[in-house]
């Protein structure tokens, strides 16, 4: 999987592309709209991290360039403006997504991949992990291709964990992804654990191997241990 | 009032004035005139006595006509010669006449002589006088009125253009405008004010958004970093576990700053005027959304909601409605107690959201203000929530009301 950052601080550049390759992506960097351009010339990519307003140009510009060139490079803005405007043109401009700054790297992890998916299954959009299979069109889960039946804040904790495998995400993070801005009506995290256990159990009963796991209390990590 | 009325008001007193004062003088001006002549008229006919008397040693016949009256008599005192007003008597009756008295001496004796004339004349140029004034006035009065109603109305066709113009006026509105030329000086003059305050406005305001969004673009990326960098330390489990709790406020002030520059900004946009209230916003299904989402939250409160949501089409802004309810329900469940309740109503004309919490009645004035917070308040948030709802409002024509009864806090809009 090919990935072009194109982000002109150099510090979240470097940190997306460590990130990222602890996923392991294949990460090129550039920091201006020249490179940028370059590097679109040049090679295909999987997927395009697009920072709108670059020091020597417009990151929509790059963006009109990317579809002018009939090029299949999956493109997610992301942007410090969180301003309709600013939304409604990048998708109408042909951007897959649009993330407002300042983002979690685990969600961006989350929508490139959905962007990476889409891109090489174009009929059917799978998730997959060991016996674990999510197919993300119909929401619905099979394990050991035995249909798996989660409330709605299960399966969207196992998307998550699955798309961030082997990653530890605090309790925060997990909470910020699953009820955003909401998350802030309730006091403790605690009532994730519930979820959790629910969740954690009915893979185990469905045959599947034990692969949530709890760290110190601080968050979880998915993966085989 | 009307400029055209005040105007009106103005226009007719002065010309009832002028012509009242006018027609005065022109009276006194033609009665002085009549006067001059009659007294003329007497004396000549002095002069007519006088020389007949000379000639021929005695005083004329009297002939009285209908409009002459002269009457001898013989002067015990000296006789001077004056003229005066009063009544006499004619062969047709009696009148308010000019006269006048002089001496004559005929053969040694002494007379006074006085002739009248009557002032009837003038007496009926004045009655003819006041009717042509009044004509007049009237007159002009009446055509002043229907050439000023058809003109004035045309003249200033382009004071009400530009008026409306100002109206329709948006502030965020791209690109150029102009004002249709008029011909009139004035106009034009007034035209090209607004034209350029206004293109003033609108440069003062395109770089303050460009600043804004510029410094919003300044402040989240280093927020970004800030997030980004933290995010790869924790995945140092052995670090992690060292400052988990350090991490944790970073992490939630990251959140927190971010959230309220979003707000703010928001909430300056809301002000600005830019958003458009055109699309039609099904806002029972953002309430029933909204309450999804916030479902496992509800939940975990172990907070019942109670709902009446009637299907409700509006003429609002989805993003903008989406905040709405949001922001509004949100508080609702983070205020509220564990096992206390929500309770939604939605009509096609009012939405009534009411909760139980654990804070005491808010001041109506306060409730709504830019970053109030109850002083009980334990869970986050930078009181800016109920303030976008208020803008939300008001920039959509909505009332939003604030009340407290039976341990319930209520919030009431009526579209």
């Amino acid at each position: 999987m090919k990935v072009l950052i194109i982000e002109d601080e150099e510090a979240l550049n470097s940190s997306i592309v460590e990130y990222l390759r602890s996923l392991d992506y294949t990460c090129e960097s550039v920091t201006n709209y020249r490179d940028a351009l370059q590097k679109i010339d040049l090679y295909d990519y999987d997927c395009v991290i697009l920072d709108i307003m670059l020091p020597d140009g417009n990151g929509l510009k790059l963006l009109q360039e990317i579809r002018a060139q009939n090029k299949a490079d999956g493109v997610i803005i992301v942007s410090a403006r969180n301003q309709l405007d600013d939304k409604l043109k990048g998708l109408s401009l042909g951007a897959d997504d649009y993330l407002t700054k300042p983002f979690h790297l685990a969600e961006l992890s989350l929508r490139i991949a959905a962007i990476v998916r889409r891109k090489n299954h174009l009929l059917t959009d799978k998730l997959e992990f060991e016996e674990i299979s999510i197919d993300l069109v119909e929401k619905k889960v099979t394990v050991n291709e035995i249909a798996l039946q989660l409330t709605k804040t299960e399966y969207k904790f196992l998307v998550y964990f699955i798309v961030n495998k082997n990653r530890l995400l605090s309790k925060n993070l997990i909470a910020e992804h699953l009820w955003g801005d909401d998350m802030e009506a309730v006091q403790s995290f605690d009532f994730m654990y519930a979820h959790i256990k629910n969740l954690r159990k009915k893979l185990i009963n469905a045959g599947s191997g034990d692969y949530i796991h709890s760290v110190y209390g601080m968050g979880y990590k998915f993966g085989i241990s | 009032m009307k400029l055209f009325t005040r105007y009106n008001r103005i226009n007719v007193a002065a010309t009832i004035a002028i012509f009242l004062l006018g027609s005065c003088l022109f009276y006194f001006l033609v009665h002085y005139i009549l006067l001059h002549q009659l007294d003329e008229a007497l004396e000549t006919e002095r002069t007519e006595i006088l020389a007949f008397s000379q000639k021929h040693g005695k005083l004329p016949e009297v002939l009285n006509t209908p409009d002459q009256y002269t009457f001898y008599q013989q002067a015990s005192t000296p006789v001077r010669e004056h003229f005066y007003n009063g009544y006499v008597r004619y062969v047709k009756g009696r009148e308010w006449s000019r006269q006048i008295d002089f001496p004559a001496e005929v053969n040694g004796i002494a007379y006074r002589v006085t002739v009248s004339k009557p002032l009837e004349e003038t007496e009926g140029l004045l009655s003819v006088i006041i009717v042509v004034t009044i004509l007049l006035i009237a007159l002009v009065l009446i055509s002043s009125q229907l050439i000023n109603r058809a003109v004035l109305n045309k003249l200033w066709h382009p004071f009400y253009e530009a008026i409306d113009f100002l109206k329709r006026f948006k502030v965020d509105q791209k690109g150029d405008f102009a004002l249709k030329p008029s011909g009139i000086d004035e106009f034009d003059q007034l035209n090209k004010g607004i034209s350029d305050v206004l293109r003033r406005v609108q440069a003062d305001f395109e770089s303050l958004n460009e600043f804004t969004s510029y410094a919003a673009h300044e402040m989240q990326t280093p927020l970004a970093v800030i997030r980004a960098k933290l995010e790869l330390i924790q995945q140092d489990e052995s670090v992690f576990r060292q400052y988990a709790g350090h991490m944790v406020a970073i992490e939630q002030a990251v959140r927190k700053l971010s959230k309220l520059y979003q707000s703010l900004l928001l909430l300056t946009k809301i002000e600005n005027g830019q958003f458009t209230f055109t699309e039609q916003v099904r806002m029972d299904e953002v309430l029933q959304n909204k309450l999804g989402e916030l479902d496992d939250l509800i939940n975990t409160k172990g907070i019942s909601i109670d709902t009446n949501i009637a299907p409700a089409s509006l003429t609002f802004h989805a993003y903008l409605a989406d905040i709405l309810a949001g922001n509004i329900l949100n508080n609702a469940v983070r205020y509220n107690f564990d096992g206390g309740m929500i309770s939604v109503r939605l009509t096609g004309n009012e939405l009534v959201i009411s909760n139980t919490s654990y804070l005491p009645a808010m001041e109506q004035e306060r409730v709504f203000q830019r970053f109030f917070r109850s002083a009980e308040a334990k869970e986050e948030g930078n009181g800016l929530g109920l303030a976008i709802v208020k803008r939300i409002c008001e920039a959509a024509g909505y009332s939003i009301t604030y009340s407290y009864a039976g341990g319930r806090h209520s919030f009431c809009i009526v579209f």
